[in-house]
C-alpha cells in the first residue's frame, strides 16, 4: 500500500472523510456542496495559490476572509491547507499559529483540509526533523496534529462525535499544490 | 494503622461494594479496553516502546534540574513566563494573584489532573474568580459535587441519566436522556463560556525541554479552545512531563493514546511554544511548573520510578479492585496502583495508608505500564514502610514475629490446627462452616482444611526413587502444599521419577516469608529467607523445584534482595535463586510422557499473578496439560486474579476477594469445562472453595495433580 492509501485508510479509521480532487473545480465543487453557512478562510499558501475565495464566491458561498475573532463563532466552516501528515495515524498536521488558522480550524462545525498527497510522511518519527523547524524558530508556535473529528467517551464511554470542535474532517487531497512541508 | 481511618474507609468499600451500576460498567470498560489496545498496538513492540519511554523519562530525572533550566529558558524565550512552584499552595497563589492582576472573573479549563492535585478551582472561588471545566466528564463531575473517579475518564462512575438531570438543571429545562443530545447541550453551554473567559486553564502530557514546547493531548478540542481563545493562558504542568526532545516527546506518543483510550492518537495533539498571536490583543502565556513532592519522590530510590508515569490511567483500567470498588475510594486524586504511590509523595504516607493496603498484588497494573513502573512492587515498599512506621498490630506482630520465625512452633500448630477444625468440617476436605464472627469467611466460600499428614510426613514414604545421587532435585513445598494439598508435591515426585530423577524435601523448609515480607515485616521476611537458604542447599541439589509461584519469587528474587548484605548468606541466596525452577517449566523441560496420551475432557487453565507476571511463565502448563490429553479451553481473561491474595482474601479485604473470585468464577462456568487447572495452590485454595461452596461440581486442580493422575499406574 502506498502512503496515499495508508494515510487514507488511518483518517477514516480515525473518523475523519478523504476525497481525492482530481483538480481544483473538483475540490471547490466538493466544498460548495458540503460547506454550510458562511466559511472561514483564513490566508494560507495553498489557499491563495488556488485562489479559494474567488472560485467559492463564483459558487456562491459566503465567504469570511477578516475579522475572524468577531465572525468566527457564527461560522459553519473553516479551510485550511496542511503542512503535513502522517500516514500511519492517518493525522494532518497544521501550523497554526495565525489566529485565523486557529480559529477555522477549531471553532466551526466543519473542518476541511486540503493537503497535497506528496506531503504525507509515513509516521511521526519521520516528522521529526520538520516539527523541529516548526518549533524551534524564536516565534511563538501552534502546531496542532488533527487526527478524525472532535470526540468524546465521557458519559458511558459512548463514542460521541464534535464535543468542542470540529463534528466532520474533511481531507481534499489534491495533487502539485506543494511539496513545501513549511507551508499550509 | 489508624483504626478509625480503617473503619471509615471500610465503610466506603462496603457502599462501592453495593453499587452494582458502576462495577457492571467498570467491568465492561475494562473488558473492552484490552481488546481495543490490542488492536491499538498490533505490528507494534510494546515492551521495546516502554523501554524506550522508561530510558528517557530515566534521563530527565538524572539530569532534572538542567533540563528544567532548558525548557525555561526556551519558553522565555518565545515570550512565556515561567514560574516554578514548590507545592500546590505556591502554585495556586501565583495563578490566583494573576487572576487579580488581569480582573479575571472566568476561568476556562480543560482537564488537568494536576490542579486537582493542587485544589486549584477551590482556589480561584476563594478569590472570586470562577473555575469552569470545560471537559466534557470533568464539567459533569464539577456540577455534581464531586472528584475525578479515573485519570482519563473523570466521570466513568456516573451514568447518562444523572448526567441529563445535572445539565438539566444547568439548562432550566428537562433534558432528554440521549447522549448524543447532552453532548450537544455540553457544547452549546460552554461554546459562549469559551469566548468570554478571561483566563484559560490547561495542563499539558509533554513539556519539551530542547524547544520549550508543550504538549497538550486531548479528544475534545476544549483544550485548544482554553488554549486559543481567552487573553491569558496558564498551564499548570508537573515537573515530571519533561521530556529531553521533540523525538522523545513523540516516542511518548506512539504509547500514550494507545495506553490511555486504545486510540492510535488522539484527535488533537497541540504544540504550544510562548504566547500565540491574538488580535487586538496581547497575550500571556504563564506556564507553572510544580514540584509539590516530585523532589522528594525523585529522591526515593525506592519509589523513583513512578515519575515516569504518562497518566495514562492504564493500571486503573486493568485492576480487579478498581473495577470492584471505582476511583473514588480506589484513589485520591489520581486512582488506581498509580494513584496509591502518588497519594503517598503528594498528600502524605498517613492518607495513603489505606489504599496501599487494599492493592491485591496481582501486578496486572506492573504488565500494562506503558512507563514500564513496576507499580506492585513500589506499592509493597510502600507497605513496608508503613509497617515499619506504624507497627504491624498485635495480631500480625505475634504471627510473624513470635510464631513464623519458629519452624517447630508454626508447624507443631499448623498440626494442632488438624485437630481442631475436626468438628467442623465433618469429615469432608473443606470447612464450611465457621462459628461466631468468623463465619463471613465462609459465607462464599469453603475453606481448606490442614491435612492430618502434611507433605513433610507423606514424602519419605514414597517408595522407588531412583537412586539418590543419580539425578537429585530438592522440592521447596510452601505451606499450602505442604499442609493443605500434599497431593500437589506427592505428583511432583512421580512425575520426576518418570523422569529418572530422585527428589529430596528438605525438612527444616519452612514457610517461605511473603506473607510476613507482603505484610510489612522485613525482619520476619529476612530471618526466614536465612532458614530456608540453609536447609534447601544443605544437600547441594542440582535444581530446587517450586510448585508454588508465590515461593518461587520469594526464593528467586526476595532472598536475593533481603539477604544482599549478609555476608554468610548473600552468596548462597544468589546460589538458590540460580537453581530455582518453577515446576511446570522443569517438567516440561523433561519431555512428554508417552504413556500418558488419552483423550481426557476439557479443561481451563487459570493463570496465576504470580506465575504469569513475576515467572513469565504461562505456556508450559497449557503446553503439559494438553499433552497429557487434556483439551484446554481458554476463558475470558484467564490471567485476572482470582481473588486471593494470601492473607488480603482472609484478613485484608475478604469483601473486595468475593467480588473478584466471583468474576473469575463466572469466566470459568462460561468457559463451558469441567475442570479448571491452576498452578498455584493459593489460587487452588480460592478456586476451589468459591466452587465448592456454590455446589457447581466442577473440579479445581493444580496441574501437576492433574498431570500426576494421568500417569499409567496412578489413581485419584
Amino acid at each position: 500500500m502506498d502512503l496515499t492509501d495508508r494515510f487514507t485508510t488511518a483518517a477514516e479509521r480515525a473518523g475523519a472523510r478523504v476525497v481525492r480532487c482530481p483538480r481544483r473545480s473538483a475540490l471547490l465543487d466538493y466544498l460548495a456542496a458540503e460547506a454550510a453557512g458562511s466559511i472561514l478562510l483564513p490566508n494560507f499558501a495553498v489557499g491563495s495559490r488556488l485562489n479559494l475565495a474567488a472560485g467559492l464566491r463564483q459558487r456562491n458561498c459566503p465567504v469570511i476572509t477578516e475579522d475572524f475573532r468577531r465572525l468566527a463563532p457564527r461560522a459553519d466552516s473553516g479551510v485550511t491547507g496542511a503542512n503535513f501528515a502522517l500516514a500511519d495515524t492517518g493525522t494532518v498536521v497544521l501550523d497554526s499559529t495565525d489566529e485565523p488558522l486557529r480559529l477555522a480550524s477549531t471553532l466551526p462545525l466543519r473542518h476541511f483540509v486540503i493537503l497535497d498527497p506528496r506531503k504525507i510522511l509515513a509516521d511521526s518519527m519521520a516528522a521529526v526533523g520538520v516539527l523541529g523547524q516548526l518549533q524551534k524558530h524564536p516565534d511563538p508556535g501552534f502546531t496542532a496534529f488533527i487526527t478524525g473529528p472532535s470526540r468524546t467517551a465521557d458519559i458511558e464511554r459512548v463514542l460521541t462525535i464534535g464535543v468542542h470542535g470540529p463534528a466532520q474532517l474533511h481531507i481534499l487531497l489534491l495533487q502539485g499544490v506543494s511539496e513545501d512541508l513549511l507551508e499550509s | 494503622m489508624n483504626r478509625q481511618r480503617d473503619r471509615n474507609y471500610r465503610a466506603r468499600i462496603e457502599a462501592a461494594l453495593a453499587a452494582t451500576r458502576q462495577q457492571d460498567a467498570l467491568h465492561r470498560f475494562g473488558d473492552a479496553y484490552l481488546e481495543a489496545r490490542r488492536q491499538a498496538f498490533t505490528g507494534m513492540d510494546f515492551e521495546a516502546l516502554r523501554q524506550n519511554v522508561s530510558r528517557l523519562k530515566d534521563e530527565v530525572d538524572s539530569h532534572r534540574e538542567d533540563y528544567l533550566e532548558q525548557f525555561s529558558r526556551l519558553a522565555r524565550a518565545a515570550g512565556a513566563r515561567v514560574f516554578r512552584a514548590v507545592d500546590g499552595a505556591a502554585a495556586n497563589a501565583y495563578i490566583v494573584d494573576l487572576a487579580r492582576r488581569h480582573g479575571v472573573r472566568l476561568a476556562v479549563k480543560s482537564k488537568s489532573m494536576t490542579s486537582e492535585e493542587t485544589g486549584l478551582n477551590a482556589a480561584l472561588r476563594q478569590a472570586g474568580v470562577e473555575a469552569l471545566e470545560t471537559d466534557l466528564g470533568e464539567w459533569i463531575v464539577q456540577l455534581a459535587g464531586q472528584r475525578p473517579s479515573h485519570m482519563v475518564m473523570p466521570a466513568i462512575h456516573m451514568f447518562r441519566d444523572e448526567v441529563a438531570a445535572l445539565f438539566g438543571e444547568v439548562t432550566g429545562e428537562a433534558e432528554p436522556v440521549d447522549i448524543q443530545h447532552l453532548v450537544g447541550v455540553a457544547r452549546r453551554q460552554l461554546r459562549n463560556r469559551f469566548l468570554e473567559a478571561g483566563m484559560g486553564i490547561s495542563g499539558a502530557s509533554l513539556a519539551v525541554a530542547e524547544t520549550g514546547t508543550l504538549a497538550l493531548v486531548t479528544n475534545e478540542g476544549n483544550a485548544r479552545l482554553v488554549a486559543s481563545l481567552p487573553p491569558l493562558h496558564v498551564v499548570l504542568v508537573g515537573i515530571d512531563k519533561l521530556v529531553p526532545t521533540l523525538e522523545d516527546a513523540l516516542c511518548v506518543l506512539q504509547v500514550l493514546p494507545r495506553s490511555a483510550t486504545a486510540q492510535v492518537m488522539t484527535s488533537y495533539v497541540s504544540w504550544i511554544r510562548g504566547p500565540v498571536p491574538r488580535e487586538g490583543q496581547a497575550r500571556e502565556l504563564h506556564i507553572v511548573l510544580l514540584d509539590n513532592g516530585r523532589s522528594t519522590l525523585a529522591a526515593d530510590a525506592d519509589c523513583k520510578d513512578a515519575l515516569r508515569c504518562l497518566k495514562c490511567g492504564a493500571c486503573a483500567n486493568v485492576c480487579p479492585v478498581y473495577q470492584t470498588i471505582g476511583g473514588q475510594v480506589f484513589g485520591d486524586v489520581y486512582v488506581g496502583a498509580i494513584g496509591l504511590v502518588l497519594t503517598a509523595f503528594f498528600s502524605g504516607l498517613e492518607p495513603a495508608g489505606e489504599l496501599i493496603g487494599a492493592c491485591i498484588g496481582c501486578r496486572a497494573c506492573a504488565a500494562i505500564c506503558p512507563a514500564a513502573i513496576d507499580l506492585e512492587e513500589i506499592i509493597l515498599r510502600l507497605r513496608r514502610r508503613i509497617g515499619d512506621r506504624e507497627g504491624l498490630g498485635l495480631a500480625k506482630s505475634l504471627v510473624f514475629r513470635q510464631v513464623l520465625r519458629n519452624r517447630r512452633l508454626f508447624h507443631a500448630l499448623l498440626r494442632g490446627a488438624s485437630l481442631l477444625q475436626k468438628p467442623v468440617f465433618g469429615g469432608r476436605d473443606s470447612i464450611r462452616h465457621l462459628p461466631l464472627h468468623f463465619s463471613s469467611l465462609t459465607e462464599w466460600r469453603t475453606l481448606p482444611v490442614i491435612v492430618e499428614k502434611p507433605l513433610r510426613d507423606l514424602l519419605p514414604a514414597v517408595e522407588n526413587q531412583p537412586v539418590s545421587g543419580h539425578r537429585q532435585v530438592a522440592l521447596f513445598a510452601g505451606c499450602a502444599t505442604d499442609f493443605v494439598h500434599p497431593r500437589i508435591g506427592l505428583s511432583l515426585v512421580k512425575l520426576l521419577n518418570r523422569a529418572d530423577m530422585a527428589v529430596s524435601f528438605p525438612l527444616q523448609q519452612t514457610c517461605c516469608g511473603i506473607p510476613a515480607l507482603y505484610g510489612g515485616d522485613r525482619e520476619t521476611a529476612t530471618e526466614l529467607a536465612r532458614q530456608n537458604v540453609r536447609a534447601l542447599l544443605a544437600d547441594n541439589p542440582q535444581a530446587v523445584i517450586t510448585v508454588c509461584p508465590t515461593c518461587s519469587t520469594a526464593l528467586r528474587r526476595h532472598f536475593v534482595e533481603l539477604l544482599q548484605d549478609d555476608a554468610e548468606y548473600a552468596e548462597a541466596a544468589r546460589r538458590l535463586a540460580g537453581i530455582t525452577r518453577d515446576a511446570a517449566v522443569f517438567v516440561a523441560e523433561q519431555g512428554p510422557d508417552p504413556a500418558a496420551h488419552v483423550q481426557r475432557g476439557t479443561l481451563t487453565y487459570h493463570d496465576s499473578c504470580h506465575l504469569k507476571r513475576r515467572c513469565g511463565v504461562w505456556q508450559e502448563p497449557r503446553q503439559l496439560l494438553s499433552e497429557a490429553g487434556w483439551q484446554v479451553q481458554e476463558m475470558e481473561r484467564a490471567d485476572r486474579c482470582c481473588g486471593f491474595g494470601g492473607s488480603y482474601s482472609f484478613a485484608g479485604y475478604p469483601e473486595i476477594s468475593r467480588e473478584i473470585t466471583k468474576d473469575k468464577v463466572n469466566a470459568i462456568l462460561r468457559s463451558g469445562a469441567a475442570v479448571v487447572a491452576t498452578d498455584c495452590p493459593g489460587c487452588l485454595i480460592m478456586l476451589r472453595g468459591a466452587l465448592e461452596k456454590r455446589g457447581l461440581g466442577l473440579r479445581a486442580a493444580h496441574t501437576l495433580e492433574l498431570l500426576g493422575e494421568a500417569l499409567p499406574d496412578s489413581s485419584r
